[in-house]
C-alpha cells in the first residue's frame, strides 16, 4: 500500500550568510510529512546553519542573514506579517547538548504548555506525563518530578528536552545532533524514540554518524561547504548516489 | 479561536516589556545628559580663571578653589603612589601565583569585605589611626594613605582582571622557551596586560578625584590658612574639591556658597569626563601600539 | 584588615563598656541625647533602613531592567555606547550628586508637594535610587550575560517570546548573580553619607512621612562627628554607629558569598 506524501516544508534557494560568511548557498528541499529527514556532511560543512533557518533560530542573533524562501504548509515563514513565535511554536527544536532549564523536572515540561497559557495544574501534568511517556522517561523520573532536571543523567536530559518540545505539540521537529553527546545506550534509546515520533510528527535531525543516518531516516540530504550535493530516500542514497562527492564521503573518503 | 486571542495577547504583552525596557535604558542616557547639561547651566558662569585659582575665603564672598584644585589632585597622586605598587603586586601574585587555598581564599574575603566598607567608616578609622592616634591632626598624607586603604581592593581587582584577560597560551608560548615565571611575566603578561590595566587605574583614579567622605574627617575641610595656595606639605590640612563642595554647602559661612557649589560641581563633573575619556584614550592608544596595529 | 575590624569594634564597643550605655537603648530608643547618657540610635538606624529599602524597590527595578535590556534587547553598537555612560554615573562624585539634589529636586519636591523644605526621606531616597543603578544595571547584565545561550535558544525554540524567555528562563537561571547585584547596590546605598546627608534634612526625629526630614546612620557621623569631643557619649555613640555599619557591610559579604555558593 502506498500512501501519497504531502509536503510539510518546502525550501526554496535558501541562502544563509553570517556577516560576509556564505554559510549556505542556494539550497533547496522539500521535508515530506510524517518522515525523517536526516541531513548529514562533513563538520562545518553548514548543517546547524541549515536546519536553524527552519524555525529562524538565526533572528537570535546579530549579523545572520537568511535569503529565499522556507514555508510550513505552504506558507512562507520568513514573510514580513509572520511572528516567528508562532513558527517556533509548531517547529520545535532538541539541540545538540541538552539544555534542561534549571528548574525542576516537572517545570521543565510544563514550561511550554504553560507559556502557551495552559493554567490548570491537572492538565499540566496530564500532558507532562503523556510527554514524557512518549519520550520513554517516564518510568524513570515519575517519582522525583520535584527534583531539579540538572540532577539527571545526560542521556535523560536529552529526553527530557525532547519531552519538553513534545510537550507544546509542534507539527515539526528539528534535532541537532541529539545524540551526539551521548554514549551508546542513551543513543540507542534516541534513536526508538525518533522512529516512534514520525508517527505523528515531521523530524528533520542532524547527524555526524551515517549509521545513524541510515537506521533512522526516510530520506537523506548531503551537504558540503555550504552546498546541498544531493537528496533523497536513504537507501538511495547509502547504495546508489547520484553524486561522486556524496559517494566519496559515504564511503569515507571525507573526515 | 482562543489560541490566536492568547497569541496576540501574549505578543502584546511581549511588545509593551520591550517598549518599557527601552525606555528605560533610554531614560539613563536621558538622565546622564540632563545631569551634565544642567551642571554646565549652572556651572558655566561662574568659572572663571580667578575662581579656578584664588583661594577660597572664609566669610566674605568671592573665593576661589585653586587651592581645593590642586590640593585633590595632590591627595590623587600621594595615594596613587601607595597603592599602585601594592594593588598591582597583590593582583600580580594572586592571580599568576597563588594557588587555591585558605590564604588565598582569605585575601580574597578582606579584599571584598575591604571593598564593601561604606567610606565614611574608612573615614573614622583615618581619623583615629592618623588624626588622633598619631597626633598629625588633620593632614593630606592621612588622607592619602585613607584612600589608598579604601581603593586597594578596587585596584587588586582591576590588576587581576587585566592579567585575565591575557590568552594563557601566550603564558606557555614562553615558559616553553624557556623563560621562568617571572620572565614571562614581566616580558610577556605585563606588556599584553596593560591597556586594561591602564584604562582600569585611571578610572579609579577618577573616583578617587572624587572621593570626599573618607576625606573629611582625615584631611579637613580647610586649605592651610596663610600658607601659599600649592602647598606641597605633607603634613598640612589638605581640603579637597569634593570636600570643598560639601563644606560651603553644609558648614560654610559665604554669602556666595550656591556660587561657589555651582562651579566646584561643575569642575568636579568635567574632571571625571576627562578621567573616564581619557582612561579610554590612553587604553585605547596602548592597545593599538602594543599590538601595533 | 583584621586590624581595621578590631580597632573599630573597639571604638564602638565603649559606649557599652565604658560608658555603661545599655546596648538596647542604643539599638531600640528613638531618643538621641547623648548629653543625658541616652544615645538611642532608633531614628539613624531606622532612617538608613527607609532610605535604603526606598532606593532598592525604585533603583534594584529599574536596574535590573536596564541591565536585561543591555544583555538580551539592545542592538550591540548601542550596548557598548551605553557602557561609558553608566562607567561616567558611577565617576559622578556622591557630592555632585548630592548637589544635584540640593539645587535640583529638593526645590522640585518643595513646590509639587509643598513639603517645607523639600528634604526628607523622599528626596534622599530618589538621590540614592540614581545613585545605585550603576552597581545594579552593570552587575545583573553581566550576570544575565553569564547564562548560556542555550538557555534562551531551548526557550524560543518552544515557542516562546522573548519577554517570557526573560521572564521565566533567563532571570530565574541567573538568580544567583541577580541577588549579588542587588546586595551590593544595598551595600553602597547603605554606607553613601554625604549625597544622603546633603537633602535627607538631618534632624533626629522619627520621620512622619516620606516627606519629613530625618536622618541616617551615615549622615549623623557627618553632622556630629566634626564637634563631638574625645571620650565623650557623642564620640563614642558615633563610633558604635560606624562599627555597626561595619557589621552591615559584613553582613552583606557574607550574603553575596551566600548567594554565589548556592549557585555552584
Ligand atoms: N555564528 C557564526 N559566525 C560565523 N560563522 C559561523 C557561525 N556559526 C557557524 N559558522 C560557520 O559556518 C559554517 C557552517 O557551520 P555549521 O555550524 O552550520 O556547521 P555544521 O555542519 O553544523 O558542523 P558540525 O557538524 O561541526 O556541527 C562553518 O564554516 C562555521 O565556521
Ligand atoms: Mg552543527
Amino acid at each position: 500500500m502506498t500512501t501519497t506524501t504531502e509536503i510539510k516544508m518546502c525550501v526554496e534557494d535558501l541562502n544563509v550568510y553570517y556577516g560576509s560568511f556564505h554559510a549556505i548557498k542556494d539550497a533547496s528541499l522539500q521535508v515530506p510529512e510524517n518522515g525523517v529527514m536526516a541531513l548529514i556532511g562533513p563538520s562545518g560543512c553548514g548543517k546547524s546553519t541549515f536546519i536553524r533557518a527552519l524555525n529562524r533560530m538565526h533572528d537570535l542573533v546579530p549579523d545572520v542573514t537568511v535569503q529565499g524562501r522556507v514555508t510550513l504548509d505552504g506558507e512562507d515563514i520568513y514573510a514580513k506579517d509572520v511572528d516567528p513565535v508562532t513558527i517556533r511554536h509548531r517547529i520545535g527544536m532538541v539541540f545538540q547538548r541538552p539544555n534542561p532549564f534549571p528548574k525542576s523536572i516537572f517545570e521543565n515540561v510544563a514550561y511550554g504548555p504553560r507559556i502557551h497559557g495552559v493554567r490548570s495544574r491537572k492538565r499540566l501534568l496530564e500532558i507532562a506525563e503523556r510527554s514524557l511517556r512518549h519520550a520513554a522517561l517516564w518510568d524513570e523520573v515519575k517519582d522525583r518530578l520535584d527534583k531539579s532536571a540538572l540532577e539527571l543523567s545526560g542521556g535523560q536530559q536529552q529526553r527530557l528536552c525532547i519531552a519538553r518540545v513534545l510537550a507544546v505539540e509542534p507539527e515539526v521537529i528539528l534535532m541537532d545532533e541529539p545524540a551526539s553527546a551521548l554514549d551508546p545506550i542513551a543513543t540507542s534509546k534516541i534513536e526508538d524514540l525518533i522512529g516512534d515520533l514520525k508517527k505523528d510528527y515531521t523530524v528533520v535531525i542532524v547527524t555526524h554518524s551515517m549509521q545513524q543516518a541510515a537506521r533512522i531516516s526516510d530520506n537523506t540530504a548531503f551537504f558540503l561547504m555550504g552546498e546541498l550535493i544531493e537528496i533523497g530516500p536513504t537507501r538511495d542514497i547509502f547504495f546508489k548516489p547520484q553524486d561522486k562527492r556524496t559517494e566519496d564521503y559515504i564511503t569515507g573518503r571525507y573526515g | 479561536m482562543a489560541t490566536a486571542n492568547l497569541a496576540a495577547r501574549r505578543r502584546t504583552v511581549n511588545n509593551v516589556m520591550t517598549g518599557v525596557l527601552w525606555a528605560a535604558a533610554l531614560s539613563i542616557i536621558v538622565l546622564l545628559a540632563f545631569f551634565v547639561g544642567y551642571i554646565l547651566y549652572l556651572g558655566a558662569p561662574v568659572i572663571s580663571w580667578h575662581f579656578l585659582t584664588a583661594p577660597p575665603s572664609e566669610l566674605a564672598a568671592g573665593g576661589g578653589i585653586g587651592p581645593e584644585i590642586f590640593n585633590s589632585f595632590y591627595i590623587l597622586i600621594l595615594t596613587l603612589i601607595f597603592t599602585t605598587p601594592i594593588a598591582t603586586a597583590g593582583g600580580i601574585y594572586l592571580q599568576e601565583y597563588a594557588r587555591p587555598g585558605i590564604f588565598t581564599s582569605a585575601v580574597q574575603f578582606c579584599a571584598e569585605s575591604l571593598a564593601t566598607i561604606p567610606s565614611i567608616v574608612m573615614g573614622l578609622f583615618g581619623l583615629l589611626v592618623f588624626v588622633t592616634l598619631l597626633h598629625w591632626h588633620f593632614t593630606a598624607l592621612g588622607g592619602a594613605l585613607t584612600l589608598t586603604i579604601l581603593n586597594l581592593p578596587a585596584l587588586m581587582r582591576v590588576t587581576q582582571e587585566a592579567l585575565q584577560t591575557v590568552p594563557s597560551t601566550f603564558r606557555e608560548g614562553s615558559m616553553a622557551l624557556g623563560a621562568t615565571k617571572w620572565q614571562t611575566i614581566r616580558r610577556v603578561v605585563l606588556p599584553s596586560a596593560i591597556a586594561p590595566l591602564t584604562t582600569g587605574i585611571v578610572l579609579i583614579a577618577g573616583r578617587i578625584f572624587g572621593e570626599t567622605a573618607a576625606l573629611i574627617f582625615t584631611a579637613g575641610v580647610s586649605v592651610s590658612a596663610g600658607r601659599s595656595a600649592y602647598d606641597f606639605g605633607l603634613f598640612h590640612q589638605a581640603e579637597t574639591l569634593s570636600v570643598h563642595l560639601w563644606y560651603v554647602h553644609s558648614e560654610g559661612l559665604v554669602p556666595d556658597a550656591a556660587q561657589v557649589g555651582n562651579g566646584s560641581a561643575l569642575v568636579l563633573l568635567v574632571m571625571v569626563l576627562i578621567f573616564n575619556i581619557g582612561a579610554r584614550l590612553l587604553g585605547y592608544a596602548l592597545h593599538k601600539r602594543l599590538t601595533g596595529k | 584588615m583584621a586590624a581595621l575590624m578590631l580597632y573599630l569594634a573597639y571604638m564602638g564597643l565603649q559606649l557599652f563598656f565604658i560608658d555603661h550605655v545599655n546596648p538596647l537603648v542604643f539599638l531600640f530608643s528613638p531618643n538621641f541625647s547623648p548629653d543625658a547618657h541616652h544615645p538611642g540610635a532608633l531614628v539613624f538606624i531606622l532612617g538608613s533602613v527607609f532610605v535604603t529599602l526606598f532606593a532598592l524597590c525604585v533603583g534594584g527595578p529599574f536596574g535590573v531592567g536596564v541591565g536585561v535590556f543591555l544583555s538580551q534587547i539592545a542592538p550591540p553598537k548601542l550596548a557598548t555606547l551605553m557602557k561609558p555612560a553608566i562607567e561616567i554615573l558611577v565617576g559622578i562624585p556622591s557630592v555632585v550628586y548630592g548637589w544635584l539634589g540640593l539645587t535640583l529636586l529638593a526645590p522640585l519636591i518643595r513646590h509639587s508637594t509643598g513639603s517645607l523644605t523639600g528634604f526628607g526621606l523622599l528626596t534622599a531616597g530618589i538621590v540614592l535610587s540614581i545613585m545605585i543603578l550603576p552597581t545594579v544595571i552593570s552587575l545583573s547584565e553581566d550576570a544575565l550575560r553569564a547564562v548560556h545561550i542555550s538557555m534562551k535558544e531551548g526557550s524560543m525554540a518552544l515557542g516562546a517570546t522573548r519577554w517570557q524567555t526573560i521572564w521565566s528562563v533567563m532571570l530565574p537561571a541567573a538568580r544567583s548573580g541577580l541577588t549579588v547585584a542587588v546586595i551590593l547596590g544595598i551595600a553602597r546605598a547603605i554606607g553613601e553619607a554625604l549625597a544622603v546627608q546633603m537633602v535627607i534634612g538631618n534632624s533626629a526625629v522619627l520621620p512622619k512621612g516620606l516627606l519629613a526630614p530625618t536622618a541616617a546612620l551615615t549622615t549623623e557621623i557627618v553632622t556630629d562627628m566634626g564637634s563631638a569631643q574625645e571620650g565623650t557619649v557623642l564620640y563614642h555613640s558615633l563610633f558604635s554607629m560606624a562599627f555597626l555599619l561595619l557589621l552591615i557591610a559584613m553582613a552583606l559579604i557574607l550574603g553575596v558569598r551566600l548567594a554565589v555558593r548556592r549557585s555552584s
